[in-house]
């Protein structure tokens, strides 16, 4: 106990506090997870980050700051994790809250476990490393478990499977809530023999949990070992010569724990079996074996998986094995780490609902195309056109000549008139075309949601059709009303004039026609040329005045229907946009946000974290 | 060949290897039957069955044919165990000659040995036993087989075949890859290997006899009542009887208490890399062995046993085949339950959408309205076509949609097959525009028909007819003038002939479009080739087979 103590104190002379803690087991973990709750929610790092970015003269008071804040907790007493990692924790915390209406639960079911597990760490003793010794039967756990404990403590044996339960053993004091946390009951609770500890100043800290095998017939054992090695901040797996190629080693644990690499030693056991070389050889192959499972291999002090070769019966190779273990316990950072590893897992299983091909996002393109479709629907291009012509027609019936009015007339009445007229009359109900606006909104949900991951597709195109409902009603009523430019049809300042003209050419008609009259009944004097000239002038006069008028009223004609169809699809479009493309849009920018989470949970975004 | 066996082995009856050839046939049909089977919806059970089929398979090709067809051919024992357990070295020791490689680097042995006394090689030369499996002979003293495999020739799917004296004639003995390896062809050929074998010799060790593994070959074992021998290898002298207890007693209880144990102590000579242990260790495993083979009852009694034990296996494992078989039928009627459901609903919906003009609005609805003075006939067809063309497509997108939202519940829906959509959407569209233009052509040649008949003074502009007709036939109830219009230019009975002509054309385009989408919609699952015939063929062959027997 004074030995703890005195190492603190040389080791951190900023936590006096600590020998009374460790006098009072029981308040470690309180006050430890006080500690911890106090240092995240102050945040001292991230406001330190910002605040050296933005204020260059504080740069270095505040570097220090940081780095002797960032240096404790891995050293220091109570669990508190990186400022990395707990940004990353608490991104996914956030990542989940959001996501929770979007995916179902199951999916979401791993994050929040991780999220529960690191909360359950952190509240219990930083001080301390939970190494779980796990293997595959008669590898020689126990065997381990008792040469490093120094006392026969696990029970060891030819009957196999040995162990049914799993033990704890605890190197100091402050544990018991760890180990209560595996569900351990105390009785199954041991000290490692007392010169032992004390000649492994460096396995101070240890909890070494002895777990029963992985593949025996024995079912519950392997659920126990399953379920244990979700709680412990590290993992030996022994192997022998004879298993250590067992498929249920690679393919069950090895494999999808490759990311936690760096908190796991694999010992192969029973060397003293193996003549000379061989155990080299076998090491090697173990070795590529691992690697092949994608785990990464601490060689050359690297951080990663220790392979060590060692006999627990004769204690060769021992030493090596405690020497790792002292420099890792000492370091204090597996629990982080370990964490660390599940939260790279549990994005990695996320990442098929969150992470996308390309560019996600509304481009301007289905926009437009959205509200041409919509224009469509209303019939804007047809009403403009219609508009157009009427107004030409309308012009020219002005400006044509009286005769050709009237022969026009006389034409109309002896023709069958369709629908037109009954038609204008009566309302018309379903004016918008319903299948055009649902294939619009179909084809911009469609638009929307490609490339997005499938839940978040769905619920864009569940957002478009709810905007969608009660559309085709609102472009019903807003055909009727944008229908038609109000009042009457501008006129261009020509026109007066042109009808002036037109007037006076067929009063030059009558003119010269009346003094033509007049000098064959002889009233006026016989002059030929200029009443001829007078009717000339106005028998070609009129219709060029006619054809000039066409001509002239093209352009105004065109603008009126152009104005008609403006009106017409600016206002579908307006409808369109506030009851399909908003909610659209709000959904997608829901997305970007949680994708963004999630780039900061992966890691991408943690610096973009702090700034 | 009818003769008795001094011991009764598995069931009530007397157990002998009577093969007439009504079994054979039988049974080949049967084989034809499992080899027929399917199962390409990934249902639960699906990848379960694809395995049993193939297990099934492979026992039916490798084993139970081969071996009622040819009853005096030898005994084939198979080692087989899990990594490590030391079958190489056993299979060596029990030869007396170092033929398969023992080592300590797992898994050792890559390539299946076969060994059998040199009279009886014709017999595993051929292709008779293990048809799929490359033969590779190799002469005396070669070391490794590898190095005589051809270029590109797959390590996994070779056989290699030894001649050794020292074996009697009429045994062969195979040396398997691990049960467990962490190479997966390896399992499936150890799996194929041991289905193969007339005594299935299971090696575990003193380190591993409580291991899961082992257990589910020795419940499968015992689930096909094969003859059965286990093999308690690398055992240390200290503990030989104390373990040996321990596996006999898991062994009683897992209901294998009569199965034949022997006990191989591990050696320090043997154990890694020397590969031969002396003849003393496995004495016994080999007068055993020898026995089965010389000993014409014995002999009759193993090969029976297994036989028998294979064929009343069959009556187990072929409704449950059958079974995965109307499970994949089930899904897939599922599947098409719900293309035909959301496609004949939005037939009706169309339907009901053409009567009540659904197809005279929007721009359509505009032109009419300017029609004719401000609107040329072409004109008003052109919008018409091309609003029925988008209702169609309409229903045909939302009818998609429908099966999907159906689909996306539905397991079987996830086959590769199925999610691959159409390429192109827009296809969709094209073809519905073909047909929808067509049906235009079509209803002007009507219309220039009727024209026609009127006399030459009277007779309107067909395209105007034709337009008139195609708004009567689209609009419903808005479109009543267009049905006056066309009355007075070609009479009331003209009008009326050509609307009904008109109408029935429509309603024609409409279905076919419908019918052709719905048919693309379900053409990758049509040619999944899931029916309903499977279950009943797979239990038909067996009941056959049962009264043949």
């Amino acid at each position: 106990m004074t030995a703890v103590t005195d190492q603190d104190h040389t080791e951190h002379p900023e936590h006096p506090e600590r020998p009374k803690q460790h006098e009072h087991p029981e308040h470690d973990a309180s006050e430890g997870s006080e500690a911890a709750m106090r240092t995240d929610s102050g945040s001292p790092w991230d406001d330190g980050l910002i605040a050296r970015r933005v204020n260059g003269s504080a740069e270095e008071e505040q570097r220090t700051v940081t780095e002797s804040r960032a240096s404790g907790p891995q050293t220091v007493a109570p669990l508190a994790y990186g400022p990395h990692l707990g940004s990353r924790l608490e991104a996914l915390r956030e990542l989940v809250g959001l996501s929770r209406a979007r995916l179902d639960h199951r999916t979401l079911a791993p994050a929040g476990r991780v999220l529960d597990e690191s909360a359950a760490r952190r509240r219990l003793s930083g001080q301390h490393t939970v190494v779980a010794i796990a293997g595959a039967t008669g590898s020689g756990k126990s065997q381990l478990f008792n040469a490093l404990a120094g006392v026969p403590i696990s029970e060891t044996g030819v009957r196999r499977p040995t162990t049914a339960a799993p033990i704890a053993c605890s190197w100091s004091d402050g544990a018991a809530s760890l180990i209560e946390r595996l569900g351990i009951p105390p009785r199954l609770r041991r000290r490692p023999l007392q010169a032992t500890a004390d000649a492994d100043e460096r396995l101070r800290g240890l909890v070494l949990v002895d777990l029963p095998d992985h593949d025996s017939a024995a079912v519950q054992h392997r659920e126990q070992v399953d379920r244990v090695l979700g709680l412990v901040d590290a993992v030996i797996w022994v192997v022998d010569p004879e298993k250590y190629a067992d498929a249920m080693l690679h393919e069950r644990y090895l494999r999808p724990m490759a990311a936690h690499a760096e908190v796991m030693f694999v010992v192969l056991n029973q060397i003293d079996r193996l003549p000379g070389e061989a155990a080299e050889q076998v090491l090697d192959d173990l070795r590529r074996l691992l690697d092949e499972d994608g785990i990464v291999l601490g060689e050359y002090g690297e951080p990663g998986t220790s392979v060590l070769a060692l006999s627990a019966l004769t204690g060769d190779g021992m030493g090596e094995l405690r020497e790792a273990l002292g420099r890792f316990v000492s370091e204090r950072g597996a629990p982080a780490r370990r964490i660390s590893a599940d939260v790279d897992i549990a994005a990695a299983r996320l990442w098929p609902v969150y992470a996308t091909r390309r560019r996600v996002g509304l481009s301007e393109e289905a926009r437009e195309e959205f509200s041409d479709r919509l224009a469509d629907a209303v019939g804007a291009t047809a009403a403009g056109e219609a508009a157009e012509r009427a107004w030409l027609r309308n012009a020219n019936r002005a400006c044509g000549t009286p005769w050709l009015r009237l022969w026009r007339w006389c034409q109309e009445r002896s023709e069958p008139s369709t629908g037109r007229v009954a038609l204008r009359g009566q309302p018309d109900e379903e004016v918008t075309a319903r299948q055009r606006v649902e294939q619009a909104v179909r084809t911009v949900a469609d638009r929307a949601s490609a490339g997005l991951p499938a839940p978040w597709a769905q619920a864009v195109r569940e957002a478009a059709t709810r905007g969608s409902q009660g559309l085709p009603e609102a472009l019903d009523e807003l055909a009727v009303r944008a229908g038609l430019p109000p009042g009457r049809p501008p006129r261009p300042g020509w026109w007066p004039l042109a009808v002036l003209v037109q007037a006076s050419m067929t009063v030059l008609q009558f003119v010269g026609g009346l003094w033509l009259l007049g000098q064959i009944i002889g009233v006026t004097a016989p002059n030929l040329g200029v009443p001829v000239l007078l009717m000339v002038i106005g028998i070609v006069g009129g219709p060029l005045i006619e054809w000039s008028c066409r001509i002239a009223a093209r352009g105004p004609a065109r603008r009126y229907g152009l104005e008609a169809e403006r009106r017409l699809r600016e206002a579908a479009s307006g409808c369109g946009r506030a009851r399909v493309l908003d909610p659209v849009a709000a959904e997608l920018l829901r997305y970007r946000e949680v994708r963004e989470q999630y780039g900061r949970v992966v890691g991408v975004g943690a610096g973009g974290g702090g700034g | 060949m009818l003769q008795n066996s001094p011991k009764i082995g598995h069931s009530s009856h007397v157990v002998t290897l009577d093969v007439r050839p009504q079994l054979l046939d039988a049974l080949s049909a049967l084989r034809d039957r499992v080899a027929a089977a399917r199962f390409p919806l990934p249902l639960a059970g699906a990848a379960r069955a694809r395995a049993n089929r193939d297990e099934l398979l492979a026992q039916l090709d490798d084993y139970l044919v081969p071996r009622l067809r040819d009853p005096e051919a030898p005994l084939l024992a198979v080692v087989g165990g899990s990594t490590g357990a030391g079958k190489s070295t056993l299979v060596n020791s029990l030869v007396g000659r170092r033929v398969s490689e023992a080592g300590v680097l797992r898994p050792t042995t890559r390539t299946p040995v076969l060994v059998c006394h040199p009279e009886d090689h014709h017999w595993f030369s051929g292709m008779r036993v293990l048809p799929d499996l490359t033969r590779v002979w190799v002469p005396h003293h070669q070391d490794t087989a590898d190095d005589l495999l051809l270029p590109g020739e797959n390590p996994a799917r070779v056989l290699r075949v030894e001649t050794a004296d020292t074996l009697p004639p009429g045994l062969a003995l195979l040396d398997a890859p691990d049960i467990d390896s962490l190479v997966s062809d390896n399992r499936v050929l150890a799996a194929e290997l041991i289905s193969a074998a007339d005594i299935w010799v299971m090696v575990t060790t003193a380190a591993r006899y409580a291991d899961a593994v082992p257990w589910h070959m020795l419940r499968t074992a015992k689930e096909y009542d094969v003859t059965l021998v286990t093999v308690l290898d690398r055992v240390p002298h200290q503990v030989v009887s104390e373990v040996s207890r321990q596996y006999g007693a898991l062994m009683t209880k897992a209901g294998l208490g009569h199965v034949p144990r022997f006990t191989v102590p591990e050696l320090p000579e043997s154990a890694w890399g020397g590969g031969l242990l002396p003849a003393t260790a496995v004495a016994a495993l080999r007068t055993w062995l020898v026995h089965q083979t010389l000993d014409p009852a014995a002999r009759q009694h193993v090969m029976a046993r297994t036989a028998y034990g294979v064929l009343d296996s069959l009556n187990a494992r072929m409704p449950e085949l059958a079974g995965a078989a109307a499970a994949q039928y089930a899904a897939a009627l599922r599947l098409t339950a719900a293309v035909d459901g959301a496609y004949d609903s939005e037939h009706a919906r169309v339907r009901g959408r053409l009567q009540a003009g659904a197809v005279l609005a929007g721009d359509a609805l505009k032109r009419w309205r300017a029609f004719p003075l401000d609107c040329t006939p072409g004109e008003l067809l052109d919008t018409l076509v091309e609003s029925l063309s988008a209702l169609l497509l309409c229903a045909v997108a939302a009818a998609d949609e429908r099966v999907d939202d159906a689909w996306r519940r539905e397991p079987a829906a996830d086959a590769p097959e199925l999610t691959a959509r159409d390429p192109a959407p827009e296809s969709a569209e094209h073809r519905i525009g073909l047909a929808v233009r067509r049906w235009r052509r079509e209803l002007e040649e009507y219309a220039e028909d009727e024209v026609r008949e009127l006399e030459r003074g009277h007779a309107p502009d067909p395209e105007m007819v034709a337009a008139l007709v195609a708004t009567v036939l689209l609009g419903g109830r808005r479109a009543r003038n267009a049905g006056e219009g066309l009355a007075e230019r070609i009479g009331a009975h003209g009008a009326l002939r050509l609307r009904d002509r008109g109408g029935r054309l429509l309603l024609d385009v409409v279905d076919r479009v419908m019918h052709t989408e719905r048919e693309r919609r379900l053409a990758p699952l049509d040619a999944l080739e899931v029916h309903a015939e499977p279950q009943a063929e797979l239990i038909a062959a067996l009941s056959v087979l049962q009264k043949e027997r």
